[in-house]
């Protein structure tokens, strides 16, 4: 085949299985490896150059925080603190949702968004049902904070251990330069909350006796696997904060945390928490679309999309980074945030070599970030914590909408991009 | 199983010559030994005096002529079998007799030998079936023969045998009151659903009534230790008009047909970690079967 024709067929089978992903025509992990392995059997690419294209430190980074996770969930700290919130906040319903939206964000900068949508969400929907007050602002608004969240760490969104992995930056950066923008964000968020939800949410003191009635300190039923969770955590993070001067590699150190804490915590069910706590269905989609990816890279188009968009910006990285901003931000809300970033790694990479300077080349990476993981929010079908948060209230009988979700959700997108412009203008240019 | 796989064609005979009891059980044994000497090793005339002297006892001849003598060989952990087809039957106790079976058995083995008893008698009741061997005058046929015909040795117990007929059932478009008087009068956990026909459509169980009073949310938390009472279970009658059984039904469950065997029925609810099962054949319910009725009607009997 000529290179033209090569890369044509690479786009098909790309466009093709985005398709099905954003469809859900097919599973999209099954999409996603029959697109990676039928590259292979085109001949675009070789087995071996598409294997090499797998991120193992993502995959293994993920595993090891999936492990962690899992113990972390049989300690009951999350629903503990999430019961003793509401109850801190005596039952008054706008400071709970205000609470719940700052410990949802805070959870997600760790465990990720879809993890602490499946945790909170549910207890969310307790305290609504004893409150006797809708579940549905507490569900858009959890939805929210955990996008938001998830991007303010290096650890929390995928597409952020995506982008770190793929680049030099490490956990710190991520903290330096994005979590201060979330902090904003949030802060903007909660000011919106107030001004939305202040006058429409009333509690009888009847409702707010049931609710102090919760018993959560018996929740916490093991302190010593608590106590070790903690320090686990605690000593990752901080070995995570010291990567640059360790170089252990960011796979290394949450597979160490994880499986010391299944040891410790887990060590008669390794299996069933191999078989269900371990999302494989995620690792093996995300190993088809690395796959398909580099053979986007490997036939050259990347390569002519770095070089549109830079002469589109005529190689400035002031409207370099703005473009990739809202271009992501838009995108995200439309299509999942995993694939669109792997595609665009590539291309950073690329508008890297032409813009040259870090403190140029640096923002345009966190334009990107900040795009694709506020984007999610943009849509009900922006995100995965979007999507599972609208499953688990369909099936308790709340009917969530796409427009019921976006009106609501685009509000904070919006409000939440035009932040991150002003962030990045402002510290950047 | 099958008689046929019982049988080796060489300790088949079809004997032309008029023969004495005794030579003809003598043939027969001979042939068996010669056969499975290493299993046997022991094999020789005591065999003979000792089927002699149970013959004493009580006679193995039948009405339908067939004798079918019978020795128990300790250590042997097998059942062997000779037959011998005679052209000039033999009298014995006045029975005329022109088809011997041999059977040689392991002490302990008396289920299968009572069941080829069984299947032999039969058969030789059938003057067609019998008629057809003794033309057939070859040991493989006769195998052949058998198998074609499927001869079984004992039927296997089925679930048909034990199942619930006519179990109590009810229809998709019943209030959940009616379902919770059935469960709560007949005490039972689990009930079949059908249409008019007896049509299976599903089943409600009492784990499902139960489930009303408890949300998908509740069911997600990893731990409800804090939560010391919850008030749709509590009032979950209340609402027992306003919910139909079609509200509630589990579909799409495996069901087992009735000539499933007790191992398959066993295997199936250890897998699924479920008591019972409907039994269902072409659509329509036809029984119910527990676990405890298969505890109390196999096991323990």
């Amino acid at each position: 085949m000529s290179p033209a024709l090569t890369m044509l067929a690479a786009l098909a089978v790309f466009v093709i299985t985005y398709l099905l992903i954003i469809t859900e025509w097919i599973n999209k992990m099954l999409a996603a490896l029959m697109g990676g392995f039928i590259l292979i059997l085109m001949g675009i690419l070789s087995q071996e150059v598409a294997f090499r294209a797998i991120d193992w430190n993502v995959i293994f980074f993920l595993i090891g925080m999936m492990l962690v996770i899992s113990v972390l969930r049989e300690t009951g700290v999350f629903m503990y603190v999430a019961i003793k919130t509401a109850k801190q906040a005596r039952g008054n319903p706008l400071i709970i949702m205000l609470m719940m939206f700052v410990f949802t964000a805070v959870a997600s900068a760790f465990l990720g968004s879809v993890t602490t949508i499946m945790i909170l969400v549910p207890i969310a929907m307790l305290i609504c049902h004893e409150l006797s007050i809708s579940a549905l602002p507490f569900i858009i608004t959890m939805v929210v904070a955990s996008n938001m969240g998830g991007a303010a760490t290096m650890i929390g969104d995928p597409p952020n251990i995506i982008i770190g992995s793929a680049t030099k930056y490490n956990f710190l950066d991520f903290i330096f330069n994005l979590t201060p923008a979330i902090v904003f964000t949030t802060l903007a968020s909660l000011g919106l909350i107030v001004v939305m939800y202040r006058k429409k949410l009333r509690v009888s003191m009847q409702n707010r006796a049931k609710l102090m009635s919760f018993k959560e300190e018996n929740l916490i039923r093991n302190k010593r696997l608590l106590i070790i969770s903690g320090l686990t955590v605690g000593v990752m993070l901080v070995l995570l904060a010291l990567e640059s001067v360790l170089h252990l590699g960011t796979a290394t150190v949450s597979m160490s945390a994880g499986l010391l804490l299944v040891m410790v915590g887990n060590r008669k069910k390794v299996e069933q928490i191999l078989i269900n706590e371990v999302d494989w269905v995620t690792l093996f989609f995300f190993i088809g679309l690395f796959m398909i990816v580099e053979s986007l890279v490997e036939t050259g188009f990347i390569d002519k999309l770095a070089h549109q968009v830079l002469s589109a910006t005529h190689d400035q990285p002031k409207p370099t980074a703005m473009a990739i901003l809202w271009l992501s931000g838009v995108l995200s809300a439309f299509i999942d945030n995993v694939p669109f970033v792997a595609t665009m790694i590539p291309m950073l990479e690329r508008i890297g070599l032409v813009i040259t300077q870090a403190s140029q080349i640096d923002p345009i990476w966190w334009a990107m970030s900040l795009g694709t993981c506020l984007g999610g929010n943009g849509t009900l079908i922006g995100a995965s914590a979007n999507v599972v948060a609208a499953g688990i209230a369909k099936r308790n009988g709340i009917h969530v909408s796409f427009w019921e979700f976006t009106k609501v959700s685009a509000i904070y997108t919006v409000l939440s991009l035009l932040i991150s412009t002003a962030y990045i203008l402002l510290r950047y240019f | 199983m099958l008689l046929a796989d019982f049988l080796n064609a060489k300790t088949i005979a079809f004997e032309q010559r008029i023969l004495t009891r005794e030579q003809a059980y003598e043939d027969c044994i001979n042939r068996i030994c010669q056969q499975y000497r290493h299993s046997t090793p022991k094999c020789g005339s005591s065999f003979l005096e000792a089927i002699l002297a149970r013959e004493q006892e009580s006679t193995m001849a039948y009405a339908s002529g067939i004798a079918i003598p019978h020795i128990r060989v300790e250590g042997l952990s097998d059942t062997l079998i000779g037959m011998t087809y005679l052209q000039t039957p033999l009298d014995i106790a006045g029975i005329p007799v022109d088809w011997v079976v041999l059977i040689f058995t392991d002490k302990s083995s008396s289920k299968i030998y009572l069941n080829i008893v069984a299947a032999l008698l039969k058969l030789s009741q059938d003057p067609a079936a019998k008629a057809r061997m003794h033309a057939l005058a070859d040991g493989h046929a006769v195998i052949t023969y058998l198998r074609q015909q499927g001869i079984e040795v004992g039927r296997d117990v089925t679930i048909a045998d034990i199942m619930v007929s006519n179990p109590f059932c009810i229809g998709p478009d019943a209030p959940l009151s009616e379902l919770n008087s059935q469960i709560n009068e007949h005490k039972l956990a689990m009930l079949p659903v059908v249409d008019e026909q007896m049509r299976y459509l599903g089943e409600a169980h009492i784990l499902d009534v139960l489930k009303v009073g408890v949300p998908d949310y509740l069911m997600m938390m990893d731990d409800l230790a804090f939560l010391k009472s919850y008030e749709p279970l509590e009032t979950l009658f209340e609402r027992q008009n306003e919910i139909k059984v079609r509200d509630i039904m589990q579909t799409g469950m495996k069901v087992l047909t009735p000539d499933a065997s007790i191992v398959e029925a066993v295997y199936n609810m250890i897998q699924q970690h479920r008591r019972y099962f409907s039994v269902v054949e072409k659509g329509v319910l036809v029984g119910v079967v527990t676990a405890m009725d298969i505890f109390r009607k196999v096991i323990k009997a």
